[in-house]
């Protein structure tokens, strides 16, 4: 069953007045429960391509049909405000979306296990730590898809533990679309990876061939 | 047992993101209410964080202002100008003033430093701009009050008169101050030579909102600027002469308030649903 399609997907930034294109007419589509992997250098426009499909950047023409609930991309920047805690970003998202307070605090506590500096603001946080609030955020909310921006690797032993539990046991039906240069971690997880390059996405029949062409390029 | 809890946290339909699709109507109109009110929540926290009083600033930033000017007028100047109390010149002058002012300075590239927002779906920049001027809106209002009747109680200004034409002028500066700060958190994200130049815009407007004189203290040939030409200075007409009943000659028009006001909201709420592709996201 089909989770989202891109069709025509293209996407251009307006710097002055030159026009630069990250995505030009991207087609792809994502099945339910799939683990997709997306490859590319630095600049390819994963980042983008995340983006986009989280709603968060506006597309320039083309469209995403969905089929699923997506959640924003979880990646460094974005999303919180830094001179608010941990908390405050809680109940702001407690708020927005209408969770219910205390079990959500219990959860991204048990989870995140930030103990004190739960309470600090969340620019004084090292980026493991913004990884485990990332984490504990988005996975109180029951997103169908998953987006996640390079952040699931920088966690310690135990938070990869952790993530191995929630979100590839308990949440093994969910999609993910993981980008990441971490190709042992690739492997690992994803079933299908693409290589965006040149503004195109490149298929490939398995993961290990998409990384096969991701370092020959 | 931890696990079953676990298992029961997942299963619970509460928490899933599906209920935010498809909408109705009515359903959505509770989701943006949800979000203004988190929004205001944050933007308070932001902006004066927990130490000493907090968010009370909200309050106490126009209350110092506001209050600081009514006591340092009341002292320095004579208790009537042209038969009417300084004091409450004053405060019918600077309240409303305030209120403007904080809206259109706080809406200057709102979107921007709020970009980060947009990341939830749930968020839009309609949701934003309201939250931001509410806030302001509530802070000055909730200082009006108290200063105004502070002013009353130790005897500095009369009651109004009439407060039904109080409350009109009031109404008439909040929907005013609402439009204009949808339409600079538009153009300052669009122009960052207009960024710049707000500062300017918002000093050199002093004089045109009419809140330091009567427009029947100017000389008839040139009244039309003020009464033709400025919102506010019609509605600061309309709240005086609810204040100061028939000792004054208010010089206002309830129609031309109306459009004026709904007009630029109306630009201002167009504006506001087509900034979306323009926000740069940080």
């Amino acid at each position: 069953m089909i989770g989202l399609r891109c069709v025509d997907l293209t996407k251009c930034y307006n710097l002055g007045h030159k026009k630069n294109t990250v995505l030009d007419k991207v087609n792809f589509s994502v099945k339910k429960g799939e683990k997709l992997g997306i490859l590319g250098r630095n600049g390819a426009g994963k980042s983008t391509l995340i983006k986009v499909i989280g709603g968060v950047e506006p597309i320039t023409s083309g469209n995403i049909e969905y089929n699923m609930t997506v959640s924003w991309p979880l990646a460094f920047g974005g999303a919180f405000q830094g001179s608010l805690s941990g908390h405050d970003n809680l109940r702001f998202i407690c708020r927005v979306y209408d969770l219910d307070y205390n079990e959500t605090l219990d959860y991204v506590q048990g989870f995140a296990q930030l103990g004190k500096q739960f309470y600090d603001p969340v620019k004084t946080y090292s980026s493991g730590m913004h990884a485990r609030l990332a984490f504990a955020l988005s996975l109180a909310i029951e997103f169908d898809c998953y987006l996640i921006d390079e952040v699931i690797m920088v966690g310690d032993a135990r938070f990869a533990q952790r993530c191995e539990d929630e979100l590839f046991g308990k949440r093994a039906d969910r999609t993910l679309l993981i980008v990441s240069h971490n190709m042992d971690f690739m492997r690992q997880v994803c079933d299908r990876a693409v290589l965006l390059h040149n503004k195109k996405i490149h298929e490939s029949s398995s993961v290990d061939e998409a990384i096969y062409s991701y370092f020959s390029l | 047992m931890h696990l079953s809890k676990d298992v029961d946290f997942l299963q619970r339909s509460s928490r899933s993101a599906e209920r935010h699709a498809n909408l109705s109507l009515f359903q959505a109109f509770c989701t943006q209410v949800r979000v203004i009110f988190a929004l205001i929540m944050r933007e308070t926290l932001t902006r004066y964080g927990r130490e000493n009083i907090g968010f009370l600033w909200v309050v106490g930033e126009p209350i110092l202002f506001c209050g600081g000017v009514a006591v340092v007028w009341t002292a320095v100047r004579p208790s009537h100008e042209h038969g009417l109390q300084m004091t409450a010149m004053v405060i019918t002058g600077y309240i409303p003033l305030t209120m403007f002012r904080h809206a259109l300075s706080r809406s200057t590239k709102a979107y921007e430093v709020n970009s980060s927002l947009l990341f939830h779906k749930l968020v839009t920049p309609l949701d934003i701009i309201f939250a931001r001027t509410t806030l302001e809106v509530l802070g000055v209002l909730i200082a009006a009050i108290i200063i105004t009747f502070g002013a009353i109680i130790l005897g500095y200004m009369a009651p109004p008169v009439d407060w039904s034409f109080t409350y009109a002028g009031l109404f008439f500066v909040i929907f005013f101050s609402y439009g204009v700060s949808f339409i600079f958190a538009y153009l300052t994200e669009r122009s960052d030579t207009l960024e710049k130049a707000v500062g300017v815009i918002n000093y050199l407007s002093l004089p045109w909102t009419g809140a330091f004189v009567m427009i029947d203290w100017l000389p008839p040939q040139y009244r039309w600027i003020l009464e033709d030409t400025s919102p506010l200075a019609n509605a600061i007409e309309l709240m005086r002469s609810g204040v100061f009943g028939s000792k004054v000659v208010a010089h206002y028009s309830l129609m031309y308030l109306f459009y004026t006001c709904g007009i630029t909201f109306l630009i201002g709420l167009y504006l506001t649903l087509k900034i979306r592709p323009h926000i740069n996201m940080s």
